[in-house]
C-alpha cells in the first residue's frame, strides 16, 4: 500500500481541515526547526501558562473532542475524572499501540509531525498536573520510535521538556516505552499492565485508571491523535474547533482508508462527511461496492446501501449499530468474498485474545475453527446459527471490550451477507445432514 | 460487626453484611447456587472465569456483572439464574466454552467427585453437546497427550512432573489462575505463570525450574479441575469412597484446621489423605506440606502392643505391669506433654493428685522453636503448649534432669525426649523404672522398661489449645492399627482408677483446674474453635 499524500486542499470547493496534518506535506516537517517555522510550540507560552488548569479542561470539554482511539469517549470528561490532591502523581500515558486492523494513522503522525504530539502532551500534562508522561508505542514501529525519540531529544535540547519549561515553572518528562506488539495492549488497562512490566492483560474495573492506573496512581490514557488535537483547541478555542464536524461530533479526524479505492491512505476530514464523498476523495471506488467496514475490523460491517448513505460521525454509525472506531475505513467490492474476509478477521481475534476470560479465550477459537471449516467447504446446516449463538454468548460477558469487538464482525457479517455463507454450506454435498454429533460416541475418545 | 443491610435477590429481601463480596452473600445468606472457578475467598479476585455472572440494577437499567467483583450495598437488586433467563443462557455458554478444550476423561481423573467443573456442569451446564470434531485443541493422543493449539504448536502434555510433589495434566487446565495467585500472594514465591495467550495459554514454571515450596500442595486443593494433582494421592482412592472427620494439625501450635479422609475395611482401611479445612481466623484454607504428610506416619512404626523389659507383650499385660510399677513407686516423676490433648494432660495431673506427695509433675519440651511462616504454621512444634500453661504445668524438663536421682520411677507420655535431646535425656536412665506411653516405636520407647502403645492424634477425640488461645477439637478417625489401643487418658484412667468413662469427663477435670476453660463445652467449641479468656499478663520483672 502506498500512503497517498498530500490530500487535496479543498473538496467540493470547501477547505479541508488541517489541524492534525498541517506539517504532513512539509519537507522535514518532523524536525524542530522546520516545525517551529510553521508555528509548532506556539502554545508553549502565555497562551497555555496564563490559563488555569480548570480553564483548559473546560475548553476541551466545550470543544467536544472525543477519544480517537476507538471508543470515542469525551476527552475533557475523562480528564475531569482525575482526582486532585491525592498525594500521588498523575500520569499521562499516550496510547501509540495502534493495532486495530486497517488503522495506520498514528504511525504517520509520529513520523510526519512528532512535535505536535509533544506539544499536545505538554498542554495536557499542564492541565492535569502531570510530571511524568509515557508514550506506549508498538515495538515493531521502528521508524516511528526513532522519529519520536529524536523529536523528544530536540525538545529537551530546546528547553521545551524537562525542568521549568520555557521559564513557566512547569516541568514534564516524557519516556517512550516499547510494547511487544500485542493487539490487547491497546486496551488501556492492559497497556498499563504492560507498561508496569506485567503480562498485557486487561484489569478488572473498577477501579478505573483515572483513579488507580499506572503504578496505582491516577492515570489518563489517550490516543496519539486525540492529544495532537489539543494544541489547536488551546490556541484557537473550542469554537474554532467546532467550525468543523457536526454538533455532537465536532472537529476533524484522521481516517485511514484501505480496500477497494484508488488512493488508499490517511486523510484528515471533518466529521459528518458522507462515506460516499470520502470514497471519491480517496480516488473513487474500484468496482461496485458490496460493503464497508467503517471503523476498524471490530466495527460491525455496513452493507452497500448503508455504506453509501452513512456519514462519518459517532451518532450516525451508532444508529446503524456500528461504530466510528479508530477511523479505519475498508470498503470492499463485489469481487470480494465476505466469508473469507470474516474468516481472516476471526482468525485474528482468536490469535490475539489475551486468554484471561473464559468466553473470549475459548469462544474466539471455537468460532474461528467452525469458520475455517465452513470456508473450506466442509460446513453443514446449523454451523451459521451456532457461530451466531456463540458470538452472542461472549459478546458482553468479559472483562474488556475485546470480546464484543470479536463478536460484532461475526454477528454483522452473518446478518448482512447471509446468502454468501449459505452458498459456502452448499459446497458441501452433505451439508443438509446437519451438524454431526455422532462423534460423541465413546469411540471418539479412545 | 456492622449492622446488616437489606439487598434484593430474585425478588426476595435478604439481610447481609454491608461491603461483603456479592458472591459470598449469594452463596451464604441468599442461599443461591452461584458457581465460581477463579474466585477463592482467600485469594484476590481475578474475575476471569465469568461463570458467577448476575444482573444488577443500576442507573442505566439491568446490567451484567460478575458477583465476585461486586460488593453488597443497601438497596442492591440482583437477578440470578433463578429469575433471569439471560443468566441461565450465558452461564450455559460459559460452561460450554470451558468444556470446549477440556477432555472428557472423568473416569480416569483423580478430581472426579470433587471437581468444581463437574459440580457446576450438573447444576448449570448445557446438557446437550454441540461439539463436532472440528473443535477442541485436537489432541494427538498417544503417550504424551500433547495438543496442537490454534497456532499449530504442540502444547501441554500429560503427566508433567512439576516438582517433587505435584503432577500437571495440562489438557484439563481451565486457566483460572488460582494456582498462580496462590504462589504469588500466599506462598509469596512466584513460581507459576500462565504463558502464551488465548486458547493456547498454559500453566508453567520458569524454564527448567521445578515447583518447590513448603505449601505447594495447596494448589492441588484449589485447582477446580484435575490439572494439578499431588503425587501422594494420585490414583490412590476414589474420593467418593472416602469418609472424613474434622481435626487439627498436631505438629504445630497454630493447629491448622484439617480434615482426615479415610476408608475402612480390610483392603482400603487406612487414612488416605489430610485436607485443609477453612478457618479464616487460623489457617485460612491452607496447610503446609509437612502437616499434610502427617497421615503417612499413622501407619508406620506404630507401637501396637506393649514392651516389658525388651519383650513384646500384649497390651493388657503391659498395662498391668505399668500399673504395678507406678503404684509401687516411692518417688514418681510424671512428664506431661504438649504433644497430647488437654484431656490426656488432665488425666496425668489427676493421677499425680491421686498419688499425692510421692508424685511430681514436670513438663516442657527440648524441641527447637522456629519462626511463624505467616501462612499456617507458628513454628512451635509443641502443639498444645498453651494448654500446659493454662493447666499450670511447669516448664522444667531441665530441673527433672538435674534431680533425676531423686526418683525411682518415671512416667513419660507422648513425648519423645530422646529424639528431642538424647544427651540431656540420658540422665533419665538413672531412674530404674521408666514407663513410656507412646503411639510410635521411637528413641524413647527404646529406653523404656515398660512401654505401652496408645492411640495417635488422629484416633482420639480431644482438644488442643493453639498459640492464639483457641480451643480446637480433634475427632477420632476409626482407622486404628490395633483396635485394643486406647488414648493416653484412658490408660492413665486405668492406672489411677480415676473412674472416667468419656473424654468429656476428662475435659471437665481440665476445666476444674483452669478457670479459663470453665463453661466451655465440646458443643460450644464447634468446628471453628473457641477462644479462651486471656489470662492477665505476667507482671513485668525488674521494671
Amino acid at each position: 500500500m502506498t500512503l497517498v499524500w498530500p490530500q487535496p486542499k479543498t473538496w467540493n470547493g470547501k477547505e479541508l481541515p488541517r489541524i492534525l496534518t498541517r506539517l504532513f506535506d512539509v519537507e522535514n516537517g518532523h524536525t524542530l526547526a522546520v516545525a517551529k517555522q510553521h508555528g509548532a510550540y506556539s502554545t508553549i507560552s502565555k497562551t497555555l501558562f496564563d490559563k488555569s488548569q480548570f480553564e483548559i479542561i473546560q475548553t476541551v470539554i466545550e470543544s467536544g473532542l472525543r477519544g480517537r482511539g476507538g471508543a470515542g469517549f469525551p476527552t475533557g470528561m475523562k480528564w475531569s475524572f482525575v482526582p486532585r490532591n491525592t498525594g500521588k502523581p498523575v500520569y499521562l500515558v499516550i496510547n501509540a499501540d495502534e493495532g486495530e486492523p486497517g488503522t495506520f494513522k498514528d504511525r504517520l503522525c509520529l513520523t510526519r509531525d512528532p512535535h505536535l504530539l509533544i506539544e499536545g502532551m505538554i498542554n495536557t500534562g499542564y492541565a492535569l498536573g502531570v510530571r511524568t508522561a509515557y508514550v506506549y508505542i508498538r515495538g515493531e514501529m521502528l521508524p516511528q520510535i526513532r522519529a519520536l525519540n529524536d523529536a523528544i531529544q530536540e525538545a529537551y535540547n530546546a528547553g521545551l521538556l524537562g525542568e521549568n519549561i520555557q521559564g513557566s515553572g512547569y516541568s514534564l518528562d516524557i519516556y517512550v516505552h516499547r510494547g511487544a506488539g500485542a493487539y490487547i495492549c491497546g486496551e488501556e488497562t492492559a497497556l498499563i499492565n504492560s507498561l508496569e512490566g506485567f503480562k498485557g492483560q486487561p484489569r478488572l474495573k473498577p477501579p478505573f485508571p483515572a483513579v488507580s492506573g499506572a503504578f496505582a496512581a491516577p492515570t489518563v490514557v489517550n490516543n496519539v491523535e486525540t492529544i495532537m488535537a489539543v494544541p489547536y483547541i488551546v490556541q484557537h478555542g473550542a469554537k474554532a474547533y467546532r467550525q468543523w464536524g457536526t454538533d455532537k461530533s465536532p472537529g476533524s479526524k484522521l481516517f485511514s482508508i484501505s480496500g477497494d479505492v484508488h488512493k488508499q491512505g490517511v486523510y484528515e476530514v471533518p466529521l459528518g462527511m458522507k462515506y460516499a464523498d470520502f470514497f471519491d476523495l480517496a480516488g473513487g471506488l474500484k468496482g461496485e461496492i458490496l460493503g464497508c467496514i467503517p471503523g476498524g475490523s471490530s466495527a460491525p460491517v455496513l452493507d452497500a446501501k448503508e455504506s453509501m448513505e452513512a456519514t462519518m460521525d459517532y451518532e450516525c454509525l451508532a444508529a446503524l449499530k456500528s461504530m466510528l472506531g479508530s477511523g479505519a475505513v475498508t470498503p470492499f467490492n463485489t469481487t470480494r468474498d465476505p466469508v473469507t474476509i470474516l474468516e481472516s478477521i476471526a482468525r485474528f481475534y482468536a490469535h490475539e485474545s489475551c486468554g484471561q476470560c473464559t468466553p473470549c479465550r475459548e469462544g474466539t477459537g471455537y468460532v474461528n475453527r467452525i469458520l475455517q471449516k465452513v470456508a473450506a467447504g466442509q460446513g453443514r446446516d446449523g454451523d451459521i446459527e451456532l457461530m451466531k449463538d456463540l458470538a452472542e454468548s461472549y459478546e458482553w460477558t468479559t472483562i474488556c471490550a475485546f470480546a464484543p469487538g470479536a463478536a460484532w464482525p461475526v454477528l454483522s457479517f452473518i446478518k448482512k451477507f447471509r446468502s454468501h455463507f449459505d452458498a459456502y454450506l452448499a459446497k458441501n454435498p452433505q451439508h443438509a445432514a446437519g451438524r454431526d454429533l455422532k462423534s460423541l460416541t465413546p469411540a471418539a475418545f479412545m | 460487626m456492622p449492622d446488616p443491610i437489606t439487598i434484593n435477590v430474585d425478588g426476595r429481601d435478604v439481610q447481609v453484611q454491608p461491603g461483603m463480596q456479592l458472591i459470598e452473600a449469594l452463596r451464604g445468606p441468599a442461599k443461591t447456587d452461584t458457581p465460581a472457578f477463579c474466585y477463592h475467598p482467600d485469594l484476590t479476585v481475578a474475575g476471569n472465569c465469568r461463570i458467577c455472572l448476575v444482573e444488577t440494577e443500576g442507573p442505566r437499567g439491568w446490567a451484567l456483572g460478575i458477583s465476585c467483583h461486586m460488593k453488597t450495598a443497601p438497596g442492591l437488586k440482583v437477578r440470578t439464574q433463578v429469575t433471569s433467563e439471560k443468566i441461565v443462557k450465558l452461564r450455559k455458554g460459559v460452561m460450554e466454552f470451558l468444556l470446549v478444550n477440556h477432555p472428557l476423561d472423568c473416569p480416569i481423573c483423580d478430581k472426579a467427585g470433587e471437581c468444581t467443573l463437574q459440580e457446576h456442569y450438573m447444576g448449570q451446564g448445557r446438557h446437550e453437546s454441540r461439539l463436532e470434531d472440528e473443535v477442541g485443541k485436537q489432541y494427538k493422543g498417544g503417550a504424551d497427550h500433547r495438543f496442537t493449539d490454534s497456532k499449530g504448536e504442540a502444547r501441554g502434555g500429560k503427566k508433567i512432573d512439576l516438582g517433587s510433589t505435584i503432577v500437571l495434566d495440562q489438557e484439563r487446565c481451565i486457566v483460572c489462575s488460582r494456582c498462580v495467585r496462590f504462589m504469588d500472594e500466599v506462598a509469596q514465591s512466584p513460581q507459576l505463570a500462565i504463558a502464551a495467550r488465548g486458547d493456547h495459554a498454559y500453566i508453567t514454571t520458569f524454564p527448567g525450574k521445578p515447583l518447590e515450596h513448603d505449601y505447594d500442595l495447596n494448589v492441588t486443593d484449589i485447582c477446580p479441575v484435575g490439572a494439578l494433582t499431588g503425587k501422594h494421592f494420585r490414583f490412590q482412592q476414589r474420593v467418593w469412597m472416602l469418609k472424613s472427620v474434622e481435626s487439627i494439625d498436631p505438629s504445630d501450635s497454630l493447629g491448622a484446621n484439617l480434615t482426615i479422609e479415610y476408608n475402612v475395611g480390610q483392603v482400603n482401611g487406612k487414612v488416605w489423605r489430610l485436607m485443609p479445612r477453612r478457618n479464616p481466623a487460623v489457617n485460612k484454607s491452607w496447610i503446609s506440606n509437612a502437616s499434610r504428610m502427617l497421615y503417612q506416619d499413622l501407619a508406620k512404626d506404630r507401637l501396637t502392643d506393649g514392651v516389658v523389659n525388651g519383650q513384646d507383650v500384649p497390651l493388657a499385660e503391659a498395662l498391668s505391669a505399668a500399673t504395678a510399677a507406678l503404684t509401687g513407686a516411692k518417688r514418681l516423676a510424671i512428664v506431661a506433654s504438649g504433644h497430647l490433648t488437654t484431656e490426656d494432660n488432665a488425666a496425668l495431673l489427676e493421677l499425680a493428685t491421686k498419688f499425692g506427695t510421692k508424685a511430681e509433675v514436670f513438663g516442657g519440651s527440648w524441641l527447637p522453636v522456629g519462626q511463624p511462616d505467616g501462612i499456617a504454621r507458628s513454628g512451635d512444634p509443641v502443639a498444645n503448649r498453651k494448654a500446659l500453661q493454662v493447666l499450670g504445668v511447669p516448664d522444667n524438663l531441665d530441673a527433672l534432669v538435674a534431680r533425676a536421682g531423686e526418683f525411682d520411677a518415671i512416667l513419660i507420655a507422648g513425648n519423645d525426649l530422646w529424639a528431642a535431646d538424647a544427651a540431656k535425656a540420658e540422665a533419665l536412665t538413672k531412674i530404674p523404672v521408666r514407663v513410656v506411653l507412646s503411639s510410635w516405636i521411637n528413641a524413647t520407647t527404646a529406653k523404656a522398661t515398660i512401654a505401652v502403645g496408645v492411640r495417635a492424634w488422629a484416633e482420639v477425640r480431644g482438644t488442643m489449645i493453639n498459640c492464639q488461645g483457641r480451643v480446637q477439637v480433634l475427632n477420632a478417625c476409626p482407622v486404628v492399627p490395633n483396635p485394643d489401643l486406647e488414648a493416653v487418658w484412658q490408660v492413665v484412667n486405668q492406672v489411677g482408677q480415676l473412674g472416667w468413662t468419656t473424654e468429656s469427663q476428662a475435659w471437665k477435670a481440665a476445666a476444674a483446674r483452669a478457670p479459663q476453660l470453665q463453661g466451655i463445652t465440646y458443643r460450644a467449641i464447634g468446628p471453628m474453635g473457641q477462644m479462651i479468656a486471656e489470662t492477665a499478663a505476667p507482671a513485668a520483672v525488674g521494671v
